[in-house]
């Protein structure tokens, strides 16, 4: 049985390469059928927004890839709601299917559950 | 199965430790090396967080002596041996990059 990993992404999808890496890592867990998690938390909540315009900033938006995820088998997304709070974000509004939203007890208990996690 | 959370980052940069703290289970660990030994100087925000927390809290011997800073009694300094350690008894390390 292959180790189950939770990822956590906490930075925003401008703030350098951390948003792109950790969505590398999961797409590649993906590839090997790994259970696999992934968390929102902090400015991560950011690369959630909807209506993002990378190309005004000459870079790749990572929206596409997020909603690429189910094809990849990862369904098991998670985003923190203090986090999303503290951004005057509408968890609502986030623009991901099948997105689950966690109070800090509940991220413990994520945490707890699975085998191996990495904080990008 | 209980986590080490490892912090290596000043607590006066960004959020880490506060989110850290936030989303920490009942029987985890917290280990400050480089720059998060910052959060053991008293009178701060971080070390009154960290004080009222009452959670198992460690830090890098060598890195709290190289910032000329000393532990208070309720986190245990250790060394990397000890580190080494730490690890294996928890289920897994969850490190802060």
């Amino acid at each position: 049985m292959a180790k189950s990993l939770l990822l956590i992404s906490r930075q925003s999808p401008w703030s350098g390469p951390g948003a792109r890496e950790a969505l590398d890592i999961i797409l590649a867990g993906g590839a090997f059928d790994l259970p696999i998690g992934l968390l929102f938390l902090d400015d991560g909540v950011h690369q959630l927004l909807p209506g993002q315009n990378a190309k005004a900033v000459q870079q790749k938006d990572l929206s596409a890839n997020l909603q690429a995820l189910p094809l990849f088998g990862i369904e098991d997304l998670f985003v923190c709601a203090d986090s999303a709070a503290e951004r005057g974000i509408d968890t609502e509004a986030l623009g991901l299917d099948g997105l689950k939203v966690l109070t800090a007890p509940d991220i413990a208990a994520l945490i707890d559950r699975y085998d191996q996690v990495i904080t990008l | 199965m209980p986590t080490l959370h490892v912090l290596s980052h000043s607590p006066f940069g960004d959020n880490r430790l506060a989110s850290c703290l936030r989303v920490l289970g009942d029987k985890d660990a917290l280990l400050l090396c480089g720059d998060a030994t910052y959060a053991l100087q008293s009178g701060t925000a971080p070390f009154a967080r960290l004080q009222a927390t009452g959670l198992k809290l460690f830090a890098l011997a060598e890195d709290v002596q190289a910032r000329g800073l000393s532990a208070p009694d309720w986190a245990e300094t250790i060394d990397y041996p000890a580190f080494v350690e730490l690890s294996i008894q928890h289920d897994k390390v969850n490190t802060w990059l």
